[in-house]
């Protein structure tokens, strides 16, 4: 079933190296779709005799988050990090340079630069490497770095690891350029990897969740399980399509207001960029068919009053732009400020089938995940929801996106042959949704346990069903039970869409940290600088299957006595 | 403006000369089969700006006999100081009070100048205290009374704005945030067991005693508290019950499943160890997507519009780097700031170390490169006027004339104490898309040393060349290739010719625009230095160091530099 979802890839499988034109994986410490991989989290009791109590000097850390745009950096325990540095062009001038602190060159318009794509100039990396030029990627790091460490870090002569968290699947000759930086360039005697969809997950509080990281280049939509990523999809329906919707908007918008005689507006992508992040906005729910969607009472009631008001005058916002010839205060419709993400994002006025696989929108590609997730793991998956990364601070997005999923699924169901939307759809949906949460307690009373985390299986036959009366019982009977013995009944919620807000990637690292929790990928100083990512693969009889099966259960071998290191999610 | 033409930058080969076996080397392996020699520099490439230094900027390590650029050092902060009050900061108290100045200065959010503590005192009615006080911007005159802040003495401003929100509502400190949590657990455990005795109309107006919600702080504290007593509760049950706890176990079901809660035959396993579980509540840090907030910020942009929200700068600047309008604005303590000691990458000598006393420029040791390299340095050669006529206008640099050969006197100055061999060699066009043409009329030629000025006056065998009375009929000086132009003491001048390119390809019809500084003229010139000098002490060895004095060593030395002309000017 796989290959007829396209867009998605199983995070384990070894499907989307060879599509992003890397360099050969380390094929021997991959796992196969089937076995599901050593949780990034393990806990060796002996780490966690003091709570809270100070580090050893060996056991410091510097946090660092790794974006394609921003590099986020601090330590470990506190909620933010110290700097979030952005990559841009100022931030490539050569020493000595100061035009960027010259008002002149302030109020002057940046233009591309030939040959080069939409803020490619403020992007450290791209995952395809084919137009990369690593030396400059690693030029632009270090000097980033550089300026984390003397300016917002200064720390003394000690020694301290390093926490990075990282986009999974990262390319390895990208991973080694910048862990070539960190290791040489400043000092760090080890570096513990952690995937972000995981950090972002122990953000939230959660141990399993559906985390869509709405990035610059692309949006992946990650299902995690216990801390391991089981399913991952992508998109290119993202912060830099957004941008450059939000350009062609403003160009537009510019071009109305301005003069016959004066130069055809063009605005750079710093206007771009700040028009989205202070006014950009988007319609918590379609507009359009919203007569056709379902939404569930929850929802707030200022949203609805919000969507059916109609305002007269119509409201709107003034853009100055200083830098366009003539500079110009632009009056702009202030609905129009939520158009380019429903187009980039949302993209409703395409059909489904026009779309390539990389290019679904959202709510599409999160419900293909989703769908691809074997049955209860997406129960859970779906009524946690966490959505981050850049965009998704866009005001109204999260909830436009939890909409419209909610309406596909309404829709849809969970059956893979796809059903469109009839009059009976919603009905039958309800009913197998139903008959699936029936399904799974079924199972779990026979203390049945499905061993295949990755399977695509579509659910087992269904049961006879159940009457509601008896369910609603049950219902209240097990969360009784789980006041008095387990955990409490929010820790079971599962079969509707629910979104869960998260710190982010880098607070789930700095907590990580803080808790002294290891990491599986570990990479050691000494072993890096003298065999590279290379060093992973010569001991591979040590990757973690194999170490699994011969410790005892619960005596996980600590960091200390790991001999070797493994490339985890990023092998 | 980059620098006032005409410039010189040096270029720091450390990039591509690592030591390391880098990993990102191995994967730009096709750089390095190119000959070094053979590769023209490209002041164009991207990279160029990363190894290119004004000669100030760099250092010399005397041991390594090489440049030493800020890429190619350690450094070692020695201390921290506020660069506003000029205060020492014990290196114990820097990482805690955040790399800030946690006296009185402060830096205005929105335009980052200095801030300072004024009196709100009425004149007319003057208070006791003088007070109350607020921080203000002389720049921008934003204040904390934006905020709804005042304090109330006008010392220790940082402790005061500690313990006052936006708005004046104090915040709550550690520990009463600690008993607060405390408080609300409780609450919440009495409430479980209302349900369980079957009391459901238990109090519901539990929930948070303020009103917001809660802050980036509370629930990062809220989870680190939460993942702690997780993390207690899962130690001792490790010993017992390993096989609950086997994070990595490949049946992760098993422990969803526990998740779940369960029936009877689940109960008797739950008993034995409770699993980890995702956080329940808010106060564990679980925070379920709220549309409320965004909505709210949706209507409150459209009512406020552009000038209330923040520019991407302005946030990242900020201590919560998550906020969008100006009323959640802090002022933004002072970054501490380093003296630090520089040592060679390499070798590990100190190869700089300012005085420790904070209000002190000076250095105990500083090694500069323009102590060990010749200065290259350029100008226009003009025409001397004729006695009596009036001045010429300086020449512009500013205004290069394609296709019109022009000349320069590139003085070449010797800092050491020996007579230097210079070769200059430069590729006859320069790189780039605007191509001029270049010749040194001179390339190779002797500078003097750098002996003392007395010396200089004493022996006056290099006699100036008299320029004077070869001047040609059109008031400009004879220029004859393979002579050098002029000498002094420790310098000489070689002219060289330059014919600026095209900004337009007369051949092409349609022209792409030039990008940014692509009409400036930058000659790329490799510098080869061949002198003799005493071999040094370590050189020599110990055992030798007392006899052979005097003797000799040659050595050679080489490295790029970048001569920026001027910017041609458009036809
Ligand atoms: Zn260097
Ligand atoms: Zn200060
Ligand atoms: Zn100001
Ligand atoms: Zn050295």
């Amino acid at each position: 079933m796989a290959s007829g979802l396209g867009g998605e890839r199983k995070v384990s499988a070894s499907l989307s190296r060879s599509v992003r034109g890397t360099t050969p994986r380390l094929q021997d410490l991959a796992a196969t779709p089937e076995s599901p991989r050593t949780p990034l989290l393990r806990s060796t009791s002996s780490l966690f005799g003091s709570p809270g109590g100070s580090f050893r000097t060996e056991d410091e850390y510097v946090v660092l988050e790794l974006g394609s745009r921003f590099v986020r950096g601090g330590f470990p325990g506190e909620s933010a990090p110290r700097c979030t540095l952005p990559f841009g062009p100022d931030e490539q001038r050569r020493v000595g340079d100061y035009r960027q602190w010259d008002p002149e060159h302030g109020q002057t318009r940046r233009k591309r630069k030939r040959g080069q794509d939409w803020g490619q100039e403020y992007e450290l990396y791209r995952m395809d490497l084919t137009d990369l030029d690593l030396g400059l990627v690693e030029d632009r790091f270090e000097r980033t770095m550089r300026e984390a460490y003397s300016k917002y870090f200064l720390l003394d002569q000690k020694p301290r690891r390093i926490l990075l968290a990282l986009p999974p699947r990262m390319p390895h000759a990208l991973m080694s350029t910048m862990l070539e930086v960190l290791f040489s360039s400043f000092q760090a005697p080890s570096i513990t990897l952690l995937s972000s969809p995981v950090l972002s997950t122990v953000g939230a509080g959660l141990r399993s969740a559906l985390v869509v990281d709405i990035g610059w280049a692309e949006t992946t939509v990650t299902g995690v399980c216990e801390y391991r990523e089981v399913q991952e999809g992508r998109t290119i329906r993202a912060g830099k399509m957004l941008s450059e919707e939000m350009a062609r908007l403003l160009n537009t918008a510019l071009e109305d207001e301005l003069d016959v005689g004066a130069p055809k507006p063009e605005v750079s992508f710093e206007e771009a960029d700040e028009v989205i992040t202070r006014v950009g906005w988007c319609k918590s729910k379609p507009k359009s068919n919203r007569n056709t969607l379902y939404f569930p009472a929850r929802t707030s009631p200022i949203l609805e009053e919000f969507e059916d008001a109609v305002e007269s005058p119509e409201p709107s916002i003034t853009i100055p732009f200083p830098k366009n010839d003539p500079p110009i205060d632009l009056v702009i419709p202030f609905a129009q400020l939520a158009k380019p993400a429903e187009t980039a994002l949302f993209a409703p006025d395409t059909a489904l089938n026009e779309f390539d696989d990389n290019e679904l929108p959202l709510h599409h590609l999160i419900y293909r995940v989703l769908l691809a997730l074997p049955m209860d793991v997406r129960r859970f998956c779906m009524s946690r929801i966490v959505i981050t990364g850049g965009v998704s601070n866009m005001p109204g997005l999260k909830a436009r996106i939890l909409a419209e999923l909610d309406a596909l699924v309404q829709q849809r169901g969970w059956d893979p042959v796809r059903s469109y939307g009839s009059a009976s759809a919603r009905h039958e949906a309800l009913l197998r949704q139903k008959r699936e949460s029936e399904e799974l307690r079924r199972e779990e009373a026979g203390d049945k346990v499905s061993e295949s985390l990755d399977s695509d299986n579509s659910p087992a036959p269904l049961s006879a069903g159940l009457q509601e009366t008896e369910i609603d019982q049950i219902d209240i009977k097990l969360s009784h039970l789980a006041i008095r013995n387990g955990p409490p009944p929010t820790c079971s919620v599962g079969g509707t869409i629910r979104g869960v807000d998260s710190l982010g990637a880098w607070a789930g690292a700095s907590l990580v940290a803080q808790l002294r929790i290891k990491g599986i990928v570990e990479i050691e100083r000494e072993k890096f600088l003298q065999y590279g990512l290379q060093g992973a693969s010569r001991e591979k009889e040590i990757s973690v299957v194999p170490q699994r099966q011969s410790m005892g259960p619960g005596v996980g071998r600590g960091a200390g006595e790991r001999a070797s290191w493994t490339l985890g999610v990023w092998a | 403006m980059a620098q006032p033409y005409p410039y010189t930058y040096y270029s720091c080969d450390c990039y591509d000369a690592k030591t390391t076996a880098g990993a990102a080397k191995r994967a730009s392996a096709q750089l390095q089969a190119e000959d070094e020699d053979e590769r023209t520099f490209d002041p164009r490439n991207p990279r160029s700006n990363f190894s290119l230094y004004p000669l100030e900027h760099l250092l010399y390590c005397e041991d390594c006999q090489q440049i030493r650029c800020p890429r190619c050092v350690i450094e070692e902060v020695l201390n921290w100081f506020c660069p506003s009050c000029l205060f020492e900061v014990p290196s114990s108290l820097v990482k805690s009070d955040g790399n800030r100045c946690t006296r009185n200065c402060y830096n205005c959010p929105i335009c980052t100048s200095p801030m300072t503590v004024s009196s709100l005192d009425d004149p007319t009615n003057p208070s006791e205290s003088g007070g109350p006080w607020i921080l203000a911007c002389p720049y921008c005159h934003w204040s904390t009374a934006e905020t709804g802040i005042e304090f109330e003495k006008h010392t220790g401003i940082t402790q005061q704005l500690s313990k006052v929100a936006n708005g004046g509502k104090p915040i709550p400190t550690p520990k009463e945030r600690e008993k607060e949590r405390e408080r609300r657990k409780e609450l919440e455990n009495r409430k479980s067991r209302d349900i369980l005795s079957g009391s459901e109309d238990s109090p519901t107006q539990d929930q948070r005693r303020g009103d917001a919600s809660p802050n980036l702080d509370d629930i990062y504290l809220n989870l680190a508290a939460f993942y702690k007593t997780q993390l207690v509760a899962q130690a001792p049950s490790n010993l017992f019950s390993p096989h609950d706890i086997n994070f990595s176990s490949p049946s992760s079901y098993s422990r969803i499943m526990n998740l779940y809660s369960s029936t009877t035959s689940k109960k008797q396993r739950q008993k034995k160890a409770a699993p980890m579980r995702e956080a329940a509540l808010e106060l564990e840090g679980l925070m379920i997507h709220d549309p409320s907030s965004d909505a709210a910020a949706i209507e409150r942009i459209k009512k406020e519009g552009w000038g209330s929200t923040l520019s991407p700068a302005q946030k990242r600047a900020q201590p919560n780097p998550n906020i969008r309008f100006d009323t959640e604005l802090r002022p933004v303590a002072s970054l501490l700031m380093t003296k630090r000691g520089k040592r060679c990458r390499s070798c590990r000598h100190i190869l700089s170390k300012p005085e420790s006393k904070i209000t002190s420029t000076r250095y105990k040791i500083k090694l500069l490169a323009l102590q060990h390299i010749p200065r290259l340095s350029l100008r226009a050669l003009t025409p001397t006027p004729p006695p009596g006529a009036p001045a010429a206008t300086p020449f512009d640099y500013n205004a290069l004339r394609s296709g019109i050969p022009a000349h320069f006197i590139l003085h070449v100055s010797n800092p050491i104490f020996d007579p230097i061999r210079v070769t200059l060699a430069t590729s006859s066009t320069t790189p780039g898309k605007v191509a001029s043409r270049v010749t040194i009329l001179c390339p190779q030629f002797e500078v003097g040393a750098n002996t003392d000025v007395w010396d200089d006056a004493l022996s006056s065998s290099l006699t100036p060349v008299k320029r004077a009375s070869m001047l040609g009929p059109d008031g400009m000086p004879q220029i004859e290739a393979g002579k050098i132009w002029d000498r002094g003491r420790n310098w000489t001048s070689v002219v060289i010719e330059v014919v600026p390119g095209f900004l337009k390809d007369p051949l092409k019809k349609e022209d792409e625009e030039l990008g940014e500084d692509e009409d400036v003229l930058e000659i790329p010139v490799f510098v080869r230095l061949e002198f003799e000098s005493d071999v040094s002490a370590e050189d020599r060895g110990l055992g030798d160091s007392l006899g052979k004095k005097g003797e000799r060593e040659r050595r050679e030395e080489a490295f790029w530099t970048v001569i920026g002309v001027g910017k041609i000017a458009p036809m």
